[in-house]
């Protein structure tokens, strides 16, 4: 009952703010108090100009307004017109953003363990790490662009500088927490170093590793769309400054109403393979994290 | 005491002194502690809490350097830091990797020495078996009651068939039953492979009911005040054992001496 009531809301508020978004603007000339300036179609288009933009960026209607599905070989001709179009660029957005992740992850681990289980080499190295960390990442995005091209490189890398010390801190913590009777248990029952490191440490440094990637996920994909921002021949944010030239408002929506599928399914995926993974928690603490 | 003569001396305690520094203040937990433990005994460390029962257990498993003395486990030296292959321990504290089954926890040790997955797989079910875990092979520790848990524990040392184990309060977290419950397990596998047990309690009833001998420890700083021998018939019950007039006599003679020290415990 309870459930039901609040699907009811959900929809009912999702379907107002759409009809605010579609035909609020119309009585902009009368109650301009009420509607705000930014309602304008100009700045945020309207869902129907977006649904039918969304359309023809995806090639599933072509350029005279037939599905390209009636018509054998409408699509693949769709496609072969622009190198950026919704597909090739979600392609791209992806794949950098797989990849920044990808190598975010396992260089934040593996420096968050060595830095966390050494008191020397954390000694040293954390005023680096504290004052690279209060750099704003998205702030070395241009540095990147001028030093790796306009390419897929250039994109890992923002990705990457975004996700890694997020990584690095929770490995960190994580290594640093061991819990002493575990490491002690372990010992006992004869591990070596080595053995302990990888049955005991690296295990449960790992948790917190897990809690950390569904924002790192997240954080990748606002590299990726950083670095395109800046300089790009392909992805999703060069779509977006591609329509913001032209002004299309339309445009930009569809790009980011695809930029939200994506950052969506990936922070699922991510998360379900977390809970999978953390499955020997508590119940009650898996929703937690 | 002949038969004691004539077995061999696992492990032997001589003048061990533990210190701790509290809020700047030097704390004697254990001070000049010497006794003998010889092969297939059952030794109880029993003595009220602070007593330093678990220090010394702690420093003979090597978790502990002690301040002075000595501690000879086989004949051996015993060197903090580097844990002794045929001495087992097992926690006060839950210590369970939480991230392995309850098979995975019970044939860690087996997996450390390599030992072939075919025949570690038939040792962790017999195990597993042993421990009356049937069916909770799969499971995680944190789906599993305390006792089940002190139980996976218990199996988790006693896999790799130690000769001399170490028991830090084992069951002390448990309910009285529960407790029951596990004397009885441990006294069945205990019947079979009869290994040397040092086992710190500070309940009477359990000492009584588990071991060959008590070493009652007084009060802080911990030195050891008086070694009982209980000759009690085995195999035992844990049950009705409890209910033999030999127990409450027993029971009685030693609930004076340690009354004393948990006074004294108090008044300090």
């Amino acid at each position: 009952m309870r459930r039901l009531s609040t699907l009811l809301w959900q929809v009912a508020i999702g379907l107002a703010a759409l009809a605010i978004w579609q035909w609020g603007w119309q009585l902009h000339d009368t109650l301009p108090w009420l509607v705000p300036d930014l309602l304008d179609p100009y700045f945020v288009s309207r869902p129907s100009d977006i649904y039918q933009q969304f359309l023809r960026m995806g090639c599933l209607v072509s350029s005279d307004g037939q599905w390209t599905w009636d018509e054998a070989g409408a699509f693949a001709r769709c496609i072969g017109k622009s190198d950026n179009n919704l597909w090739i660029a979600t392609y791209y957005t992806l794949k950098n953003t797989l990849w920044g992740f990808a190598i975010g992850v396992s260089s934040g681990f593996a420096l968050g363990l060595l830095l966390g289980r050494s008191d020397r080499l954390s000694e040293i190295f954390y005023p680096y790490i504290t004052a690279f960390n209060s750099i704003p990442r998205i702030a070395l995005a241009p540095i990147i662009i001028l030093a790796f091209g306009i390419g897929d490189a250039s994109k890992i890398v923002t990705a990457w500088l975004v996700v890694v010390f997020l990584v690095f801190f929770n490995t960190f913590e994580g290594a640093r927490s061991v819990d002493r009777d575990h490491i002690n248990a372990a010992r006992l029952l004869g591990a070596g170093e080595w053995q302990v490191t990888r049955t005991v440490i690296v295990p449960s440094t790992m948790a917190w590793l897990f809690a950390s990637l569904t924002p790192a996920v997240s954080f990748s994909l606002i590299g990726v769309i950083v670095g395109e921002f800046i300089g790009a021949e392909h992805g999703i944010g060069r779509m977006i400054i591609e329509a913001e030239a032209r002004g299309e408002a339309a445009g930009m929506m569809v790009a980011v109403f695809v930029l939200m599928i994506v950052g969506v399914i990936l922070a699922s995926i991510v998360r379900r393979v977390q809970a999978y993974l953390l499955r020997w928690r508590p119940a009650q603490t898996i929703g937690t994290t | 005491m002949p038969a004691d003569v004539a077995a061999r001396c696992r492990i032997e305690i001589a003048g061990l002194r533990k210190s701790f520094l509290a809020e700047g203040r030097e704390v004697v937990a254990v001070d000049d502690a010497s006794f003998r433990i010889h092969d297939g005994e059952f030794v109880a460390l029993l003595g009220p809490s602070g007593c330093g029962k678990s220090t010394i257990l702690n420093m003979v498993a090597t978790l502990i350097t002690p301040n002075g003395g000595d501690i000879r486990v086989d004949d051996a030296p015993v060197i903090p830091g580097r844990p002794i292959p045929q001495v087992g321990y097992v926690f006060q504290k839950d210590t369970l990797f939480p991230w392995r089954t309850v098979e995975g926890n019970i044939g860690y040790a087996l997996e450390l020495a390599g030992v072939p997955a075919a025949e570690r797989r038939g040792r962790v079910d017999q195990a597993i078996h042993q421990a009356g875990l049937d069916g909770f092979a799969r499971f995680y520790p944190s789906s599993l009651s305390g006792g089940m848990r002190q139980r996976v524990s218990l199996m988790r040392t006693l896999i790799a068939q130690p000769e001399i184990l170490l028991m830090d309060e084992p069951f002390g977290a448990l309910d009285t039953h529960t407790k029951l419950d596990m004397h009885s397990v441990l006294l069945d596998l205990w019947e079979h492979t009869r290994q040397t047990v040092l086992f710190v309690t500070h309940d009477l009833g359990e000492a009584l009911t588990l071991a060959d001998r008590i070493i009652l420890m007084s009060a802080r700083p911990g030195r050891v005040k008086q070694d009982f021998k209980v000759d009690f018939a085995r195999p035992r019950d844990a049950v009705t054992l409890r209910e033999t007039p030999q127990y409450a006599e027993l029971f009685s003679r030693i609930w004076h001496s340690l009354g004393e020290e948990f006074a004294k415990g108090r008044s300090v």
